[in-house]
């Protein structure tokens, strides 16, 4: 199998303190990968490192066999690498179905995507179709005209991972998506997961150990900015160092 | 919720094309009943002076970046077009061209700059591009501005289209304002505009869906700028000649203060706010000694309290209106 992404002496300083710290990470094409820490550990940081958010201090970033370390986040996303955030990121003023006009138009829209940026309607039918298909994905159609600021918090993280799945990644990072959810909206997106994982290579961050335990094929255990442990799911929670770190959590 | 496909209805509709001629037509329609109690002359300047502040709302109201250097562009076209009538050809068509292509060119050159600036900094350092202008206009160039004198930009009757005929320059401006419109938001409602009202709020995020935010925010600055030149080509010919204080630094605030009036972020509101602040002013000033204490004062007032401005407040009237009526069946 060959390499989605892979890192080599990550390391990401702020000031003193050293968020990740020489991380060799590496996800194979097509695998279902959990990315699981204490708080602080460095998880978010691994991600933004990632996904172009800010350089590292030190280190390489290598995704599809190609350096993207000097790479902006949108020739990453060009590239086909989509991520949402902890804390759900989409635009509150916008109505939810103008959300996923930008997405679908740059990476779904077939024929010139230019000419349809510049010269067509937001609501031209054919765009509109797309952002239907988006919102049927996740059950959303019939808030298509709702501001988004109204909707709940689940139906916002439902629109930031139907944004991330228009744009057609090869690679798809979830900074914790079930944070702050209820039980039965953590069902609908484990659901979701389970249905589109097959598409491309999955990397999740999740505190929820148990509630990922059925998608992922490998877990690795990030501390203090290291990666302190990594392998098959059940090896690795019944390691003597993570039980170490996790002691006392009660997700474990 | 379930997450089976569901063939639901999309409650939203694909764009109705004949929404944009229907706001065209108000427009028309309501500068030609002010022309039946406002001096006309007065209505060809508010008409121009619409174009400024329209293309003013594209960059704040659409894009939220406040600029204190707008004039700049103004004046621009302005000047442009002036030494074009002198030294190339009194004709006005030929004005228009080099004005709009020069004013491009100077927001293409500056937006290099600019944009890489955000809030306060994208504010001042456009008011410091500005006042160079300024200064280039009033001595850096005084040779061939004329300096304080200013500079005549006569321009030559093409068959009945005379500059210097009121009703024909209204009709004129009239109509241009209704082009600039029509352009702007057939912009706006495009993909473009939901992507510069998406930088507005969070431009970060915007890269991570694969653009190069960088790229737009240029783009829209110079499309503004542009615009913006074309409303100084058109004040220049119709006036007759072009001064320092078109480029003034100063007037920058009346274009604020427009956009605030009328509401920022949809194109309504700039026309809207134009012409009420024209309006205020012009009668105001035939009527009160110290009418600028009166603006600050309507200033203050749409700061703390009325942030929407008039088109902001009559939407969310029939916001609520259009509430209680499927209420009532
Ligand atoms: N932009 C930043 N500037 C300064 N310090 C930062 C920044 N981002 C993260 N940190 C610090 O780096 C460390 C790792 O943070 P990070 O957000 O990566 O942790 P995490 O594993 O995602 O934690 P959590 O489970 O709480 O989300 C923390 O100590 C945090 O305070
Ligand atoms: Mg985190």
């Amino acid at each position: 199998m060959s390499e989605m992404i892979s890192t080599s002496g990550l390391t990401k300083k702020f000031k003193e303190l050293v968020a990740v710290n020489q991380v060799n990470f590496r996800v194979a094409e097509g695998q279902v990968a959990g990315v699981i820490g204490p708080n602080g550990s460095g998880k978010t940081t691994l991600f933004n490192l990632l996904s172009g958010y800010f350089p590292p201090s030190e280190g390489q970033v290598t995704f599809q066999g190609e350096d993207v370390t000097g790479q902006p986040p949108e020739a990453r996303v060009a590239m086909g690498m989509a991520r949402t955030f902890q804390l759900v990121s989409v635009f509150d003023h916008l109505t939810v179905w103008e959300n996923l006009v930008l997405s679908n138009v740059r990476f779904r829209h077939n024929g010139s995507w230019l000419t349809n940026f510049f010269f067509k309607n937001a609501r031209k039918k054919a765009i509109l179709e797309y952002c239907q298909e988006s919102l049927d994905t996740v059950a959303l159609s019939d808030q298509a005209g709702t501001v988004t600021s109204e909707l709940s918090y689940g139906d916002k993280r439902m629109l930031e991972i139907a944004i991330a799945l228009s744009l057609k990644p090869k690679l798809l990072l979830l900074d914790e998506p079930l944070a702050g959810l209820s039980d039965h909206e953590i069902g609908e997106v484990i659901e979701l997961l389970q249905k589109v994982k097959s598409d491309f290579t999955l990397v999740i961050i999740e505190h929820k150990i148990s509630k990922i335990m059925d998608l992922v094929e490998s877990l690795s255990v990030m501390n203090e900015g290291a990666i302190i442990c990594e392998g098959e799911p059940d090896e690795v929670l019944s390691n003597t160092d993570v039980r170490e770190c996790y002691w006392g959590r009660e997700d474990c | 919720m379930n997450l089976s496909v569901t063939q639901s209805v999309f409650p939203v509709g694909p764009a109705n094309r004949l929404l944009v001629f229907r706001d065209m037509a108000i427009i028309a329609a309501s500068f030609l009943v002010m022309a039946i109690f406002l001096p006309m002359y007065w209505l060809t300047d508010f008409a121009i002076f619409c174009i400024l502040v329209l293309s003013f709302d594209l960059l704040y109201g659409y894009m939220g970046h406040l600029s204190f250097g707008h004039m700049l562009y103004f004046g621009a076209g302005g000047y442009a077009a002036s030494l074009t009538l002198l030294h190339l050809a009194p004709n006005p068509f030929l004005a228009i061209a080099v004005g709009v292509v020069s004013g491009a060119l100077l927001a293409a050159i500056v937006g290099f700059v600019v944009v890489r600036t955000e809030g306060a900094a994208f504010a001042l350092v456009n008011l410091a591009f500005n006042q160079i202008g300024f200064w280039l206009v009033l001595s850096g160039l005084q040779d061939y501005t004329h300096g304080e004198d200013g500079l005549p930009s006569t321009v030559e009757a093409i068959g009945f289209l005379d500059f210097y005929d009121t009703p024909v320059a209204f009709g004129f401006m009239l109509i241009c304002l209704i082009l600039v419109f029509w352009l702007l938001k057939s912009l706006v409602s495009s993909p473009f505009g939901i992507m510069i009202k998406s930088i507005k709020e969070n431009e970060d995020r915007v890269k991570f869906l694969g653009y190069n935010t960088l790229r737009y925010k240029w783009l829209t600055f110079v499309i503004a700028g542009t615009v913006a030149a074309f409303a100084g080509v058109l004040y220049a010919l119709v006036k007759g000649f072009v001064a320092p204080g078109d480029v003034s630094p100063l007037e920058n605030t009346r274009i604020i203060f427009s956009v605030l009036i009328g509401g920022a972020g949809n194109l309504y509101g700039a026309i809207v706010g134009a012409v009420a602040f024209e309006l205020i002013t012009n009668l105001l000033a035939t009527t009160i000694a110290r009418w600028e204490m009166i603006l600050g004062l309507m200033l203050l007032g749409l700061v703390f309290w009325f942030r929407k401005g008039i088109t902001g407040y009559t939407y969310e009237l029939f916001l609520k209106m259009g509430r209680r009526a499927p209420a009532a069946d």
